[in-house]
């Protein structure tokens, strides 16, 4: 499919924001979604939508059995077994789910290391510090010591002898669009259970979770196109098997008496509840599609935005742009416009140009405070703006975000 | 929304800053993590001084200056008659533009939801320290 054609499938795309062309640039919060996902989930729901799994009837057998072709589906994409994929709401709950069934297990005691790093986005650093609280683990934390936010090598390799249980890092950062080199991080720490919040990665990057060897990845659909309230979760089947369930209720268990439960089968002992169903059908479809344009050429694509967006963000005096400034950096840029605060240009960004991009934290608190240690500006606001790309953005899209910028800081009357 | 008097007003400086023996009170914007800490000096159940410090948006700043403006000098009465205004203003209420001068000139902010948490931050602020302290 031709990256040009593809705006076609975003009706949205051709809708004006204040009088402008919308141009949407906070990927990384959310993708828009293509007409054949939507289709596909309108279907579903308009001719075979029945629950799952318990009915004998033709509607239920065939709402399971499209749910079921989507697990397969997100299995063959991550070359892992249809029993080690589970679906969950999102990146959050998949996290979530790994802590506590961790601990419930005991595969993590009191004592035990925990590594993640500085620049995790909020789903991937609270539950680690609260349940520390409850079970007496240690969260130890990967400082970067580069550029602006930037995670180096050598900051991972300081915490090889404390041989953490679990080291639980990002894939890519949602603030300062750092690829993370996740090889690497197996190699220093082999023996640790490596789990991988794939949710900034996924969307541009096919992962062979076995090549990988990663012990979880966890991704959430909306952020590459598909239905919000999915998410997956893949888990070495060695670890699902013996895992504690996070929820507990119904299609969950095996049998159940007054004195105990036994429990389903993975993937299913984790999947308690009725299912975001359509959602899933729609995640499905939301891989083939992203797999009809290819995620070489998605990766290219985004990459070609990121250098040419990054070459022009740095001709504004003034404008200082967090993270690494080389190929680690990619997708996603976050910045700040000396003396303009973030919330007022991307308000004025909308407003004046229909270009909507975020401002703000970016659930990522922690990282805010190293960025302000750091920082150049005059004043660092609590915050960034951030813009993120897609399949469908052009480079017109970036020049029209430039000359917004442009245009505010000359209001601003900033030097 | 950014009209001349928010681009004004945002930069002023004469009321920031601490004040000693005040009246602290520290406020959160949590959705951008903006802060605010308002000092307010009481006599006789008047505001005889007030000024605050923080980093923030335009709106915000625009906003806290404009406030501690017409706060100065202010009895409590008149300072809660004050913040009952400007919130019927933010809603898109009724209210009584003569008692908020300059400040119904931001009375825009009321198309505008995402960014009303911004605009309340320093009387939310406010708000809390008169009912801690009175």
């Amino acid at each position: 499919m031709l990256l040009s054609s593809i705006r076609n499938d975003f009706p949205v795309l051709f809708r004006t924001i204040n009088g402008n062309r919308l141009v949407y640039l906070d990927n990384a919060a959310s993708t828009l979604k293509p007409k054949p996902i939507i289709e596909k989930i309108s279907d579903f729901y308009l001719k075979h939508y029945s629950n799952v799994h318990r009915a004998v009837h033709t509607l239920s057998s065939e709402s399971t059995e499209m749910m079921e072709e989507s697990r397969n589906i997100l299995a063959s994409f991550l070359n892992a077994k249809k029993e080690e994929i589970i679906f969950t709401s999102g990146t959050t709950m998949s996290i979530n789910l790994i802590v506590e069934s961790l601990i419930r297990n005991c595969f993590l005691k009191e004592n035990d290391v925990v590594l993640i790093s500085a620049v995790e986005h909020h789903a991937n650093f609270v539950p680690w510090v609260r349940l520390s609280k409850f079970h007496g683990f240690n969260v130890e934390f990967v400082k970067p010591s580069g550029r602006l936010g930037t995670l180096e090598e050598q900051d991972f390799l300081k915490f090889k002898e404390l041989k953490p249980k679990v080291v639980s890092i990002t894939g890519h950062s949602n603030v300062t669009g750092q690829e993370i080199n996740i090889e690497y991080i197996k190699s220093i720490f082999p023996e640790a259970i490596l789990i991988v919040d794939g949710a900034q990665l996924i969307p541009h990057k096919k992962i062979d979770v076995k090549k990988l060897n990663v012990d979880f990845l966890v991704f959430s659909g909306h952020k590459m196109l598909g239905p919000t309230g999915v998410g997956v979760l893949y888990g070495k089947e060695k670890y699902l098997e013996v895992m504690e369930p996070f929820l507990y209720g119904g299609e969950m268990i095996d049998r159940v008496s007054f004195s105990d439960v036994t429990f389903n089968d993975i993937p299913y002992k984790f999947e308690a509840g009725t299912p975001n169903i359509a959602g899933i059908v729609g995640f499905g479809k939301t891989i083939k599609y992203l797999e009809n344009i290819g995620f070489i050429e998605i990766k290219n694509h985004i990459y070609d935005l990121t250098f040419y967006a990054l070459e022009k963000l740095k001709e504004i005096d003034g404008l200082e742009i967090y993270g690494p400034l080389d190929e680690r950096h990619l997708g996603i840029i976050s910045f700040n416009l000396d003396g303009v605060h973030p919330h007022d240009l991307a308000h004025l960004l909308d407003e004046k140009f229909g270009v909507a991009v975020r401002s703000g934290h970016h659930c990522a608190q922690p990282l805010m405070g190293i960025l302000k240690n750091e920082s150049k500006l005059s004043v660092f606001p609590n915050g960034t703006c951030r813009v993120s790309f897609y399949v469908y953005n052009t480079n017109e899209d970036i020049d029209i975000l430039v000359e917004g910028i442009k245009k505010i800081k000359e209001w601003f009357n900033v030097q | 929304m950014y009209n001349e008097l928010v681009m004004d007003y945002s930069r002023l400086k004469k009321y920031k800053g601490k004040i000693d023996n005040a009246i602290v009170q520290e406020g959160k914007n949590i959705s951008c993590g903006d802060e605010i800490i308002l000092y307010v000096k009481l006599e006789d159940n008047k505001v005889i001084d007030a000024k605050f410090e923080g980093i923030g948006c335009a709106i915000s700043q625009a906003s806290a200056n404009l406030m501690i403006e017409n706060i100065i000098g202010k009895s409590l009465e008149e300072v809660k008659e004050l913040i009952e205004n400007v919130n019927l203003m933010v809603n898109g209420s009724e209210y009584d533009k003569e008692k908020l001068g300059l400040i119904s000139e931001l009375s825009e902010i009321k198309n505008y939801p995402m960014r009303i948490k911004c605009f309340l931050l320093a009387w939310k602020t406010l708000q809390l320290l008169i009912k801690k302290n009175t």
